[in-house]
């Protein structure tokens, strides 16, 4: 399991933003799905090693994030898709990833080929020499997740990686999202339940810090049967049931 | 995702043992590679890590704007110096040291903190690299300005030991507080109490760094400064 998480909490202040969340994710791509200000953001920002839990245990690619030697094999080994992307508006696309190649400790002659790959992977190839500052919104997401894939890591973290992307630039992503899912764990935090449709093989809904559900998309459709649970979709009705019984 | 510019067709007349996407990357990676300047080079060499020489050239507070900003300040300190004969140069050098210590690194001031805050290279080794790269250079500008004005060996050397101190505090604080203005405030406000304490008890502005008496507690103040930095930065259990 590349994701063990047991009874993981996080306080901010007097608020719990992450309340005993349990967790286990292998390879492939695993949606995190919830309303705003669920814990989301807080979970994925633990398993990024960005933040520390507050309590409970956290182990990611086998390591202890909390010990300084592992937490650096592991951060070598991790991609993150922050939910707001700070940039450097002079830097250009290329120097942008190479530069977060750099920090993730890349070996330097595998740098130049690795921000090629990655830029290409996301369709930004005719961009590469551009300043950010000259980049849509769009484009500068794509510029995240070319930073985040460049060292083809083995734990994935996006946080609302389509926000911002256009129909088709959301479907190729998906793709992508799928081909990267092949060997490493991909996990998506997202409120478009389409994406978590398309692109993923395990859901869990959070809500107040808690999972209140976790299991496949079909389960989940499933959910909203015999209910009158609003959605203008299958999955999204079954998100709809499923948030209402927790509320419940 | 990945699209050929311009919408060539990538395969159309490749034979079928050649891989084009690998062949394009392949240029594209020569293509695009940015050949890093002398200066890169050879922090990259002494810090033994090209990420870390990427992340100190990126300091905020050693980018060309900044470092002419300081040139200036100091500059008019030291004909300021000159043309009155009060030690301005050493009165002016701590706190703009201290500023460019509080916007070396941090949340709101490097623009990609949080994608920092997640990388192999710690944020504990690029604040470390990024304060000492600033307070050498802030240091050598000060130096230059002292000896530009004229000023005796005390007023020219003296105040090193005190900015260093009202540096440390700025860090210290810019950390704990997580705001570099909050780092800016509090270097300036030691140094105005450390001047003017210095002027009630001796009568003279140039006490605060020219008393050898103060050198110890300084270096005690700074020793503590860098004690609350370090255990402000290390990676731990709880809520913060």
């Amino acid at each position: 399991m590349n994701v063990e998480i047991t009874d993981l909490t996080r306080r901010f202040g007097r608020n719990q933003a992450v309340a005993g969340v349990s967790l286990r994710a292998g390879p492939g791509v695993f949606g995190l799905l919830g309303p705003n200000g669920a814990g989301k953001t807080s979970l994925l920002r633990m398993m990024a090693t960005v933040i520390q839990p507050s309590s409970g245990e956290l182990r990611l690619l086998g390591r202890d994030p909390g010990a300084y030697g592992q937490r650096k094999q592991i951060r070598r080994r991790l991609g993150y898709l922050p939910q707001n992307l700070g940039y450097y508006p002079a830097f250009t696309v290329v120097e942008f990833v190479e530069y977060f190649a750099l920090l993730k400790e890349m070996p330097p002659a595998q740098v130049p080929g690795a921000v090629a790959a990655a830029v290409e992977k996301v369709g930004l190839g005719d961009r590469a020499r551009a300043k950010l500052r000259t980049l849509s919104g769009g484009m500068l997401r794509r510029v995240g997740i070319a930073q985040a894939i460049v060292n083809e890591p083995e734990l994935l973290l996006l946080d609302e990686p389509t926000a911002g992307l256009d129909p088709e630039q959301r479907v190729a992503f998906r793709s992508l999202m799928r081909d990267l899912g092949q060997r490493a764990t991909v996990v998506v935090s997202t409120h478009l339940v389409e994406d978590v449709g398309a692109a993923c093989a395990q859901v869990a809904l959070m809500n107040q810090g808690k999972i209140v559900f976790h299991g496949t998309p079909q389960e989940l459709t499933a959910r909203a049967d015999g209910t009158a649970a609003a959605g203008d979709a299958p999955l999204e009705r079954g998100y709809s049931a499923v948030l209402a019984q927790a509320r419940s | 995702m990945s699209e050929h510019p311009a919408g060539v067709p990538r395969r159309a007349a490749a034979p079928a043992d050649v891989d084009l996407e690998r062949v394009w990357t392949a240029v594209a990676a020569v293509v695009w590679r940015r050949e890093p300047g002398w200066l890169e080079r050879l922090a990259g060499r002494l810090l033994r890590s090209p990420g870390l020489a990427r992340a100190l050239l990126t300091t905020p507070s050693l980018l060309i704007p900044w470092l002419i900003a300081t040139a200036v300040v100091l500059g008019a300190g030291s004909i300021a110096t000159v043309s009155t004969g009060e030690p301005l140069v050493a009165l002016v050098a701590p706190v703009v040291a201290a500023a460019g210590i509080a916007y070396a690194y941090g949340p709101g001031i490097d623009p990609a903190w949080e994608l920092s805050c997640s990388m192999a290279v710690s944020e504990r080794m690029v604040l470390l690299v990024r304060a000492l790269a600033v307070f050498g250079l802030n240091a050598v500008l000060g130096l230059a300005a002292s000896a530009a004005s004229g000023a005796v060996a005390a007023a020219a050397f003296g105040w090193l030991v005190p900015m260093t101190a009202v540096c440390a505090l700025a860090l210290a604080a810019a950390t704990l507080a997580r705001s570099a203005n909050v780092g800016v405030a509090a270097g300036l406000g030691g140094w105005v109490i450390a001047v003017l304490s210095g002027q009630a008890a001796d009568g003279r502005i140039s006490a605060a760094f020219t008393e050898p008496a103060l050198v110890l507690p300084y270096l005690a103040f700074t020793a503590c400064c860098c004690a609350i930095v370090l255990a402000a930065t290390r990676v731990r259990r709880g809520t913060p």
